[in-house]
């Protein structure tokens, strides 16, 4: 009797355990989980302090920033070749076109027909690409003359991206005076941000002018980018950079961020620089990775002039196809508490994120919208930006 | 004469016999069901397949609202018209064909015809792609990419609202009326008060994705912008995928407990619809706190893993992963283990739930980019795991539901006798936990022990998360 009654105890006990256990874990989740009492929980942010160095001024020239020129058309593409997620080598868009169509195209088959053409033979190699490709004139690119001075006086000179559309990239360098620098060796290198076509796919057209010239490329790239350097006749140094800070000069370095990106494509270079009197200034592709993480990221790792974020230009990567989204606005609400004084935003900023910044009462600079830029929001093709001058 | 009964009960009333010994039949239903949803995958939503529906918010949109048709035919109409003879007598195969024919018949009207057509041209444009084109700069893709999402998130609500109608409120006030009354009169219940919700929580989400924000129509900023560090209604899809998952939890691993110890009817049902919602939070507001542990603080502004909002969604995209192992022990595992008292089983089908939603999770981050056509990473915009997860369970459904487990069982109709046998077990396995000294006092220390749980997880958690290298 007195087992039975131990051993109905013993269960009831049991019983009772498994539900409190459940019912005290979950009613703990629910009042705690989102308290504020929470947030002694979180590790506190240790700042690193790196120091990349102090330079003088840089100054930018958008030589483009107009990647295609009909939203509707490169949609229209890559909702026919089956969404964002294709990678971008089967779209059969320029200058990989083979003539099978949207969304059947590969590198191998692209390449095959105009590698013997690359880098010299650029115009030669445009014809096949345009007999060959899906929408060849809907390609421009993305890419910018960047200019850095250091306390000594010393100048330097980088391109940042080679575009996307052979023709339009060689009227582009021919209308900034690229071609020339190029020639004359006067631009040090060419720093690669990320993989997406209208960044990378217009290499040939540096190295038509300077084959020699050295390139970094995040470590990201997949083994067609790779191979594409390769077969587009590059001859100097390809330096892969790594995940993380890497510093090119005083004042001035990358951070590379290991991030997805659409049309299957990892990782994304952007650039700081620490601008003397000024504070950081940021210089980016697309920045794929978000404006405010690339902010909170060089408040994390590095020292710079002030502790003050001075100024930004390049795609923030907002609104890309004018799409919008409400985490966007959450963008455009944060961005304000972050202070940049100077903000040269365009490419895949989006025209309706440069107005919302305006309307926020943010220092956008205004362009010129010339040479098929669209608005004056942000700056355009040709229009120029300086820091610390 | 008798009134024909179509399916009600049916699910209750049929008997799974194991045509093989052991774990057999659960491996070769959970092979065959793989075969198919990647068959499936491939044909409807891989971005390398054939019809690339994984935009993704087109397939997405599909497939939350095909789960919602299945709930339908099954829970609330009860398989009518069929009649409880075919039911019992067609072949699975057969009708897995059929039904599964209607169901995609059943979705494709609702989109098309319901959404579209109907509220699209004659109350929201944004439900319809073609009333979006109209706007200036709008590329076709993303007015159906619009489009696709505000059905989906309303998709979202009727997943939780519709099947919470039967399992908690037990049909209630329809419980007695045949089908198809009872059916429609479910029906138009749970579609009004979706209706109902989508406006109070996904409607000023659609209204600030236009430029300017749509002040007269909807409420802008939205009143959770604080609250949740966002604007976006990625807070709701949250708590509301943890109700769907609340819901399936109490349905099948949770037996309906702790509900179902309640005796006077009304209160369960009360008791029960808004405690689905108290899980949901406690997990809505858990899973949030996960991220921060492992990942850091959310920054709002930020994108990808440090945006709020994509925290939100993340959540929901774990609950959901959570609900794959809950189906699986519930339909091919006859849901073990039942030996033990009610609150012993349910504890431990939970743990069980908990570790293999923890390694689906993982491994899902490790291999879907290798054979789903997603991208690597956790948060990539187009990285949607709700999208495989939510297309596997519906597959899941249509062969419990629809093909009685073929080829893993046969189902054979319970006797009468049967029935009553397991109505009485069941009615002891909750008359066995009652009130006494020993039940309270394991229940206190239990609660104690819960709290130590909770606490201990959120130390280990980001240790084990350093731990594992889920994506190099």
């Amino acid at each position: 009797m007195s087992e039975n009654k131990d051993k109905t105890s013993r269960r009831d006990f049991l019983k009772g355990a498994a539900m409190g256990v459940a019912g005290g874990a979950l009613a703990t989740m629910l009042v705690y989980s989102y308290s504020p009492w929470r947030k002694r929980h979180f590790a506190k942010v240790e700042r690193k302090l790196e120091d990349i160095g102090v330079c003088k001024k840089v100054n930018i020239t958008n030589i483009s920033e107009t990647s295609w020129f009909d939203n509707a058309a490169l949609m229209g593409d890559i909702k026919g070749a089956g969404g964002l997620l294709v990678n971008q080598y089967k779209y059969n868009w320029p200058p990989f076109g083979d003539g099978t169509g949207l969304g059947n195209g590969s590198y191998e088959k692209g390449i095959a027909k105009i590698k013997h053409l690359l880098p010299d033979r650029l115009e030669e190699a445009w014809e096949i690409i345009s007999a060959n490709s899906v929408h060849p004139d809907n390609a421009g690119g993305y890419c910018a003359l960047i200019e850095v001075e250091e306390l000594n006086g010393q100048k330097h000179k980088y391109l940042l991206d080679s575009g996307w559309s052979y023709k339009w990239m060689d009227e582009c360098f021919k209308r900034e005076g690229i071609d020339e620098m190029l020639k004359n060796r006067e631009i040090e290198a060419l720093i690669m941000t990320h993989e997406h076509f209208d960044h990378f796919w217009g290499i040939p057209v540096t190295l038509k002018y300077d084959p020699t010239i050295t390139m970094y490329i995040p470590e990201g790239v997949y083994p067609e980018g790779l191979q594409y350097v390769k077969d587009s006749g590059h001859q100097g140094k390809l330096v892969k950079i790594k995940p993380g800070l890497n510093k090119y000069i005083p004042g001035m370095a990358s951070f590379l961020f290991s991030v997805p990106i659409i049309c299957r494509v990892y990782g994304e270079q952007s650039l700081y620089f620490n601008v003397k009197d000024k504070g950081l200034v940021s210089v980016t592709g697309c920045c794929h990775q978000g404006i405010i993480q690339f902010a909170e990221t060089a408040y994390r790792e590095i020292k710079y002039e002030n502790d003050n974020l001075h100024g930004v230009y390049g795609g923030l990567h907002i609104s890309p196809f004018e799409d919008w989204d409400p985490k966007y606005d959450d963008l455009a609400i944060s961005l304000g508490k972050y202070g940049f004084e100077k903000v040269g935003c365009n490419h895949c900023t989006g025209i309706i994120c440069a107005k919302k910044f305006i309307a926020a009462g943010y220092p956008v600079v205004r362009g010129t919208a010339r040479y098929r830029s669209k608005d004056t929001a942000y700056l355009g093709n040709g229009d120029r930006i300086a820091f610390g001058v | 004469m008798e009134i024909e009964r179509y399916g009600t009960n049916y699910l209750e009333e049929r008997k799974l016999v194991k045509r093989w010994k052991g774990p057999i039949p659960a491996i070769v239903c959970l092979i065959f069901t793989l075969v198919i949803f990647y068959a499936t995958w491939w044909i409807f939503q891989d971005p390398r397949g054939l019809m690339r529906m994984y935009t993704p918010y087109v397939g997405y949109m599909y497939t939350r609202w095909w789960l919602i048709v299945l709930i339908w035919m099954v829970y609330i109409f009860n398989y009518w018209p069929f009649p409880r003879s075919w039911l019992n007598k067609t072949h699975p195969l057969l009708k897995g064909v059929v039904l599964t024919a209607i169901s995609v018949g059943v979705l494709y009207v609702l989109i098309k015809g319901f959404f579209e057509g109907l509220l699209g041209n004659l109350g929201l444009a944004y439900f319809n792609p073609e009333q979006l084109l109209k706007l200036p700069g709008i590329t076709e893709f993303f007015a159906i990419e619009y489009a696709s999402l505000a059905c989906l998130m309303f998709a979202a609500i009727a997943s939780w609202l519709s099947p919470a109608w039967i399992v908690a409120c037990e049909e209630a006030p329809w419980q007695d009326l045949n089908q198809p009354s009872k059916g429609i009169s479910i029906w138009i219940a749970t579609f009004f008060l979706s209706t109902l919700i989508y406006f109070m929580t996904m409607h000023s989400h659609m209204g600030i994705l236009y430029y300017p924000w749509q002040y007269f129509t909807s409420i802008a900023p939205p009143y959770w912008e604080k609250f949740a560090d966002t604007v976006s209604g990625n807070f709701h899809i949250s708590w509301i995928m943890c109700c769907t998952v609340s819901v399936w939890l109490v349905e099948t691993i949770w037996e309906r407990y702790p509900f179902s110890l309640i005796k006077r009817n009304w209160l369960r049902r009360i008791v029960a619809f808004f405690g689905i919602i108290a899980i949901a939070f406690a997990m809505h507001f858990f899973l949030y706190f996960v991220q921060e542990l492992t990942w850091g603080p959310a920054i709002r502004g930020t994108r990808r893993d440090f945006a709020p909002d994509w925290r939100w969604l993340h959540v929901g995209e774990m609950a959901v992963i959570f609900l794959v192992p809950a189906l699986f022990i519930k339909f091919y595992c006859g849901n073990w283990p039942t030996k033990f008292s009610l609150p012993v089983n349910v504890l431990i089908r939970t743990v069980i739930a908990i570790i293999a939603a923890a390694l689906i999770y993982i491994f899902y981050y490790k291999t879907s980019h290798l054979f789903l056509g997603t991208q690597k990473g956790f948060s990539h915009p187009q990285q949607f795991p709700m999208i495989p997860t939510i297309w596997l369970i519906d597959i899941w459904l249509a062969h419990h539901w629809f093909m009685d487990n073929w080829p893993g069982w046969k189902m054979v109709p319970k006797t009468a006798e049967e029935i009553a046998q397991e109505h009485a077990e069941h009615e002891a396995m909750i008359k066995d936990v009652r009130w006494n000294a020993s039940f309270g006092w394991g229940l206190g220390a239990g609660a104690v022990a819960g709290v130590a749980v909770f606490f201990t997880t959120m130390w280990i958690l980001p240790i084990l998360y350093n731990a594992i290298n889920i994506i190099k």
